[in-house]
């Protein structure tokens, strides 16, 4: 912090576009705290206090099963994304040939491709397969984008991990399998676990991808919300948004948090953000 | 994420065994098969299908007519695509002169509150994108909160904020700014401050030093955040769909009518070959351009 | 990120070629094997006793959730929903072979599915109320979009018109020119739905509202485009576009306005709609049992059971749009009594301005018409 200091007074324009930005980004997002707990279905006038699209929403089965399918396909995509994903980390940080350039620059081609490019494709490759669309779809879409995200972070992680320690492992007798569950694996935690939580949460919410692969009931949640505000949105949706954000502000400060579970000096955040390349 | 791959000092990648090697190489064999079947299938499918046909119930068919592209070129696709490219950049735009300052505040005045502030922004971009679009909607209405504050301080009456392009381009920096943001923050963060403290001894103007010393430090920040708000600002169908008016229809809206109403995944498809074209043309430039001036610092 | 060495692109471009290359050997290979059975015989009805819960597919929040629970009460079986939000989308998972005791399509989707064997026989003297609906003279004895209501039963009625702030814009005429009335210039809407916008232009150009003629299309192209000036926006959320404000005009279905007039807004008498007398589109949806229903007696219990006048004035009190249940019409008759043009007669189903189920050429046809006009 002593850095700070030093650098000269606090940059007015910057501090006061800072809080012009905070607010205009939290704005909506307490309208639709504040209209979840609205009495009646007005979403521009405030009547009075009500829990009622609370309590809509928990016997609403449809919104239910919709949001368990989300939880479902986000989880399922962090594990499958993040298998696939430090493995391919690990062939291209580790295999340095051409062969492994190419697939490099092929995995990381979705993080450069619109989503609705990916969403039309995965639709004509499923359909095309004689799959049937539903969440199963979804969740094969949701894995082949994801891969990217965990790549690039794990694998900023294993580059400043030195090589050494793993040699060092080996000349102590371990395999090399031995040598990479010991020792490598376990220092990739932090961003095994960031780069989890953002799968997860990013694929929650991905609503692109999954409108055009799904299929059969049960809807993912975000093209439940979709189909339900075309034609004019119900508070309950409201009621699911801020539950929504709840959940999400937890992850995060999970996130936050994990350093000091693991003692290390930066947080995952900074792994998300890329700043623990320093 | 938008940074340069890590390179190993070259002294250790001699030391490897072949055995060790052949272990990486069975790693990367599973990925590579699910990218190859399900994203490299995918896209050469879409490629098929945009010289395809339908049947007379509306199934598609693979085909060899160009018929589906020489439909395309016309005026009215064109100007489409000229909009949506300006809507992109105008995004762009925006994000960058909103970003940056608020990078710069938190990265080299947060202090103690960095992580929290950056949290701070995070979190609501994982918090149903429909929603807050939806809730824009609500707000910006005519008779909306924006408004009625503004009747009541008598600085207007009824504006028109809605179905607007602005409005358009509103929603789409508000959905991702945080790309913007991110790649920023962290070259900030990565940037060394006593260049800074340099440059103003140096200069003796914070601006001067801000252009000469600061801005060229993070461009490759800068320069992926542009990528990272750019392409899904131009593959967008959710903002213009809520918050435009008669005449901002985007490249993402008419390639969604194509495969829901329109029955039409031939057509649809060539809409997305044509825009991946465009889009890998510019993104050459765009390579190009950037990286010739990443070496000249 | 990584970028790309020109290695890649040259190899990616060659994968791609060799595809096409191989594509192009087969010219008309079916991309979806298209097996889809047409004029299927009309598979048996089930009897009227509860055989197990009601699988319930409907669009979402489309009947009064009270009368749903006194079903559940009545007949102490459980009641498990799910929504659709488009019929493209209910007709697919249908398709999918998902299974569903109950269904809600709009007319011309009945045609289909009739036509497809999807629909089973729904024997009008298992339902004690069945009179209710098919009584002597009833329009829905012979509708047009199935032949003697063998497969379906009339769920509500509604028109598309056009909905008005009066106390922003006078001078409405009575015609679909309305939508291009120059003191509602940028408070215009016209309904996001190919149909009804094509239909709209189509009925003031004294065309037929399913037509695909090219001839048509351009004109009513043009005549689309010419309103782009005054529009504000295509938006199909008719209700709370009025009700935030922006829409002063809106192309508007009746059982919308009937809810923002008497449901939602503080001064109804600011509001009005008119049913254009160039034509407007009178559609029906309609109750339906899919041949795959695991539990067609107890959707049979159910059908019959909305038919009961009570349930029927209920659920028009709930969704403001009219049933064609005989004693529940002068329920909203006497709730439409202030905008009589949302009120829709039983002489005004003699209409020949209905969606029609249409080819996939003159669907596309009218695609591409309805895609230029919103991309110009």
């Amino acid at each position: 912090m002593a850095r700070a200091k030093k650098l000269e007074r606090k940059p007015l324009v910057a501090v006061v576009v800072t809080v012009l930005f905070f607010a205009w980004l939290y704005v909506p997002i307490f309208a639709v705290a504040l209209f979840s707990f609205n009495d009646k279905k007005s979403l521009s006038a405030f009547s009075g206090f009500s829990t009622r699209w609370y309590v809509d929403f928990f016997h609403n089965e449809a919104l239910l099963e919709s949001l368990r399918a989300s939880l479902l396909i986000a989880l399922v995509s962090a594990v499958g994304s993040l298998v696939l994903g430090t493995m391919l980390a690990f062939g291209l940080e580790r295999v340095r040939s051409r062969r492994g350039r190419v697939v490099g620059a092929i995995t990381l081609l979705p993080l450069v491709t619109p989503e609705i490019v990916t969403g039309v494709a995965a639709l004509l490759v499923f359909t095309g397969a004689g799959l049937k669309l539903g969440l199963d779809t979804v969740i094969l879409a949701e894995i082949t984008f994801s891969i990217a995200y965990v790549t690039v972070i794990v694998r900023g992680r294993l580059a400043s991990f030195p090589l050494e320690v793993e040699e060092a492992a080996r000349d102590l007798g371990c395999t090399p399998w031995q040598s990479l569950r010991l020792v490598t694996l376990p220092a990739l935690v932090p961003a095994l676990i960031a780069s989890g939580l953002l799968v997860f949460a990013l694929v929650f919410d991905d609503f692109v991808l999954a409108f055009f692969t799904t299929g059969v009931d049960p809807q993912p949640l975000p093209v439940r919300i979709y189909s339900s505000i075309r034609f004019g949105v119900s508070p309950a949706i409201n009621a699911v948004g801020t539950l929504m954000l709840l959940v999400s502000a937890l992850l995060i400060v999970a996130a936050l948090m994990l350093p000091r579970l693991f003692k290390s000096r930066s947080s995952s955040l900074d792994l998300i953000t890329g700043g623990e390349r320093r | 994420m938008a940074a340069e791959a890590p390179h190993a000092p070259p002294g250790v990648q001699r030391r490897r065994s072949s055995q060790h090697t052949r272990m990486w190489g069975y790693l990367l064999a599973l990925p590579t098969v699910w990218m190859v079947t399900f994203f490299i299938s995918s896209m050469v499918i879409v490629v098929l299908l945009s010289f395809g046909t339908t049947t007379r119930d509306g199934f598609p068919v693979f085909g060899t007519n160009s018929g589906n592209f020489s439909a395309l070129w016309d005026e009215v696709y064109l100007r489409l695509f000229v909009r949506s490219l300006l809507y992109a950049l105008a995004t762009v735009a925006l994000s960058v002169l909103i970003a940056y300052p608020v990078a710069y505040a938190i990265a080299l005045h947060g202090g103690r509150y960095k992580n929290a502030l950056i949290a701070a922004i995070v979190v609501p971009f994982f918090a149903s994108y429909l929603i807050r679009m939806y809730a824009w909607k609500a707000l910006l209405s005519d008779d909306g909160l924006l408004n009625s504050g503004l009747r009541k301080a008598g600085l207007g009456d009824g504006i028109s904020f809605l179905n607007t392009p602005w409005a358009v381009i509103g929603g789409l920096v508000y959905g991702f700014v945080v790309f913007m943001i991110l790649p920023v923050y962290a070259s900030l963060e990565r940037m060394d401050t006593s260049l800074i403290e340099a440059g103003n001894d140096l200069y003796h103007s914070p601006l001067r030093t801000f252009f000469t010393v600061t801005l060229p430090a993070t461009r490759a920040g800068l320069y992926g955040g542009m990528l990272l708000v750019f392409l899904p600002a131009l593959g967008d169908f959710v903002s213009a769909q809520l918050l435009g008016g008669s005449s901002t229809f985007m490249i993402g809206n008419l390639i969604q009518q194509q495969f829901v109403e329109g029955q039409n995944w031939p057509l649809g498809s060539a809409m997305t070959v044509a825009m991946m074209a465009a889009l890998t043309v510019l993104m050459v430039v765009y390579l190009r351009a950037t990286s010739t001036k990443a070496r000249e610092l | 990120m990584t970028w790309t060495t020109p290695t890649t692109s040259r190899r990616t471009l060659l994968t791609g070629g060799l595809a096409l290359g191989a594509a192009a050997a087969l010219p008309g290979c079916a991309y979806i094997r298209d097996d889809v059975p047409v004029a299927a015989p009309l598979p048996k009805s089930a009897k009227a006793k509860i055989d197990g819960d009601l699988v319930y597919f409907n669009w979402a929040d489309y009947l009064d959730p009270k009368v749903l629970k006194g079903f559940q009460r009545e007949y102490g079986v459980s009641i498990i929903e799910s929504n659709f939000d488009s019929m493209e989308g209910m007709y697919a998972n249908i398709a999918a072979g998902n299974q569903y005791d109950v269904v809600f399509p709009i007319a011309k989707w009945v045609v289909k599915m009739r036509r497809e064997g999807k629909l089973r026989v729904i024997d009008h003297g298992q339902l004690k109320n069945a009179d209710q609906v098919f009584y002597s003279g009833s329009y829905f004895n012979d509708p047009w979009y199935d032949p003697r209501s063998r497969v379906s039963v009339p769920f509500t009625v509604y028109k598309t018109g056009i909905g008005w702030r009066t106390d922003k814009v006078s001078g409405m005429t009575g015609s679909w020119e309305d939508l291009w009335n120059p003191q509602g210039a940028r408070h215009i809407f016209t309904l996001d739905d190919q149909d009804e916008a094509l239909g709209m232009a189509a009925l003031r150009l004294g065309y037929d509202v399913n037509t695909a003629k090219a001839s048509h299309l351009t004109e009513m192209k043009k005549l689309l485009v010419s309103q782009k000036r005054l529009l504000r926006a295509y938006s199909s959320d008719d209700v709370n576009n009025m009700n935030g404000g922006g829409a002063w005009i809106h192309h508007m279905w009746s059982g919308d306005f009937m809810y923002l007039r008497q449901g939602l807004v503080n001064k109804p008498q600011n509001y009005d709609f008119e049913a254009p007398r160039e034509g407007t589109p009178i559609n029906s949806d309609a109750y339906a049992i899919p041949t795959n229903a695991q539990h067609p007696g107890t959707a049979m219990l159910f059908i019959d059971y909305l038919l009961r006048p009570e349930n029927a004035i209920r659920n028009i009190n709930y969704l403001y749009y009219p049933f064609p249940v005989r004693d529940a019409v002068a329920t909203f008759t006497e709730l439409a009594k202030e905008v009589p043009a949302c009120d829709i007669d039983v002489k005004d189903l003699e209409n020949p301005d209905v969606f029609r189920l249409l080819s996939t050429k003159e669907v596309q046809a009218r695609t591409a018409a309805w895609t230029e006009v919103k991309a110009s």
